[in-house]
């Protein structure tokens, strides 16, 4: 029994440098991931001012028009639909997968983002903005380093869990033929004809980059909580 | 007659359909401070919030400093809410900044002042109001009163030419407005022009150089706390004043002297618990008046 579970890996990660699929997926993966949360983070940003400022003073009619058409349209629609969409019609001269995925799931989880840091922002006392803008701070200014450091403290968990939801969801980037680390495992399984290890393991290491990342979060949050720091950076 | 600082004309302002100011026009010069009295829903918020463009006033025109600033741009209007302070009566504290930070941000953003200066500044406008100590605390660990008192340093700190409070006391707990009027006391002292919305009339009798009295979007009554406080007023004027109990400033004042006389005596400490229970605690925040906004305000 041992001796065929040797076997086995052998036959999956060993021979051949199956295991350079694994390693070069998990790449993939992580590059996907974090880029997009990044372009997720952007887009999320501007949307929720956008639409915040409009739903509090009026600000930013049009704008906030687009962005309430662009949330319904990323909310309705299937997310492995939008990424062979942004594949084959709108980003089909670009030849790097990879940016094409990243700004797919970018996109899509700005969508997201915004919706959360959205509440976040609608969460904070009107007199905070008051008080800003009664000291000469310009909106802009009020919003960035009184209103958003604030609004992110307090939807972190919820933005976390979009975080990673979004880290999974990049495991139907096999749609576009870019291997990431559940592509890899699908190809060790198709070129040794096993099952159980490949799915298995691709299974963990995706366990363990969602329990890193929540542990990593889980300390943000409490040393945000702990210190009262400034998130934007006081320079104090 | 010293010099008109902001010149107020024919201020209205509606919010939709409710027309809440109709026009209100009255000079504001330099070093007087003016309280604002009148009935809940009278327009005091509005008014000192169209003074600083926090609001947008319908119609009118205020004039600071020479320019009139309800057509200015934001770039002007951001420049002349620098150059004016604002005390609220939540305090409004930045609650992820320490209170060192929370004074020195605008000065930082809005004048471009150094990291050091700023620190400096603001510690010795700390140490002016006593709360040296508090410099790396957190607003949630302050008390009301102390909150208040940061929050009054924090609009100094921008070198204001006027500063308005919008009942500032209200949602103090009443053994803490002492501390935040003497603060006010001390800044009218020296010089500073001030715009007061407050129930505190006994700072109003002895602080105000003038009270202005608003009442249905109007100026109602206008004087000096003599004029206002110590003639009999009918109408609306008189109405109000009654209800703030101005008379009950005597009765305050036979209560000390009796519990002075009491103590004298040999009276046990329970009786003179009672006592003082009974006579509701004559003491100097309650200013001899009572404050008929107090319940509502306090949230
Ligand atoms: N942003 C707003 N939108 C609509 N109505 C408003 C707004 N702000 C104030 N009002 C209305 O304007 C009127 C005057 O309000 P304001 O707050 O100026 O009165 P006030 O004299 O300060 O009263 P209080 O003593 O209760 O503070 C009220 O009827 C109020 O409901
Ligand atoms: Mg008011």
């Amino acid at each position: 029994m041992w001796q065929g579970l040797i076997d086995d890996f052998t036959q999956c990660f060993v021979a051949n440098g199956r295991w350079g699929y694994l390693l070069r997926g998990l790449g993939v993966t992580m590059e996907v991931a974090l880029s997009a949360i990044a372009v997720g983070l952007l887009v999320g940003f501007l949307v929720a001012v956008i639409r915040s400022s409009h739903d509090r003073y009026g600000y930013f009619r049009i704008l906030n028009f687009v962005a309430k058409v662009y949330l319904t349209v990323i909310r309705g629609t299937p997310m492995v639909v939008q990424l062979l969409i942004t594949y084959y019609i709108i980003l089909k001269s670009i030849d790097s997968k990879v940016l094409i995925a990243i700004l797919a799931f970018g996109i899509n989880s700005g969508a997201y983002q915004a919706e959360i840091i959205r509440a976040g922002i609608e969460s904070i006392d009107p007199g905070q903005m008051e008080a800003g803008r009664a000291l000469g701070l310009s909106y802009w200014r009020t919003m960035i380093r009184i209103i958003l450091p604030q609004a992110i403290r307090n939807v972190l968990p919820a933005l976390g869990n979009e975080f990673i939801v979004l880290l999974k969801d990049t495991s139907i980037v096999g749609y576009i033929a870019l291997i990431d680390l559940a592509k890899g495992g699908d190809i060790i399984r198709s070129q040794t004809y096993s099952v159980y290890l490949p799915y298995l393991t691709v299974a963990a290491v995706y366990l363990v980059l969602v329990m890193t990342l929540t542990w990593l979060l889980g300390k943000l949050e409490r040393y945000l909580r702990n210190t009262g720091a400034d998130v934007v950076g006081n320079g104090s | 007659m010293s010099e008109t600082l902001l010149s107020i004309k024919g201020l209205k302002k509606s919010f939709g359909k409710l027309e809440v100011l109709k026009g209100l026009t009255t000079d504001i010069r330099k070093g007087e401070v003016v309280v604002m009295i009148g009935p809940s829903g009278g327009g005091k918020s509005t008014f000192l919030r169209c003074m600083n463009l926090l609001e947008q006033p319908t119609e009118g025109s205020i004039v600071f400093d020479g320019i009139d600033i309800v057509s200015a741009d934001e770039a002007v209007k951001n420049r002349v809410r620098s150059e004016m302070g604002m005390v609220f009566q939540h305090f409004n504290l930045f609650p992820h900044l320490t209170v060192l930070d929370n004074i020195r941000l605008a000065p930082r953003l809005v004048r471009g002042h150094s990291h050091y200066a700023t620190a400096r500044q603001a510690l010795e406008l700390l140490d002016r109001v006593g709360l040296a100590d508090k410099a790396k605390a957190y607003p949630q660990q302050l008390s009301g009163g102390q909150k208040q008192r940061v929050a009054i340093v924090r609009s100094l700190a921008m070198e204001p030419k006027v500063m308005l409070f919008d009942e500032p006391t209200s949602a103090l707990d009443p053994e803490m407005v002492g501390e935040v009027l003497d603060v006010m006391k001390d800044l009218a002292k020296n010089g500073m022009t001030m715009v007061a919305v407050t129930h505190e009339m006994r700072f109003a009798r002895d602080v105000a150089s003038r009270v202005l009295f608003l009442e249905g979007g109007r100026i109602a009554a206008e004087g000096t706390p003599a004029e206002i406080f110590d003639r009999k007023h009918d109408g609306r004027l008189g109405e109000f004043l009654g209800k703030v109990h101005v008379g009950m400033g005597f009765r305050d004042k036979v209560k000390s002297e009796l519990l002075d006389i009491l103590e004298d005596r040999e009276v046990s400490e329970e009786e003179l618990a009672r006592l003082k229970e009974l006579l509701g605690g004559a003491s100097r925040q309650s200013d001899g008046f009572s404050n008929p906004t107090k319940r509502r305000t306090t949230q």
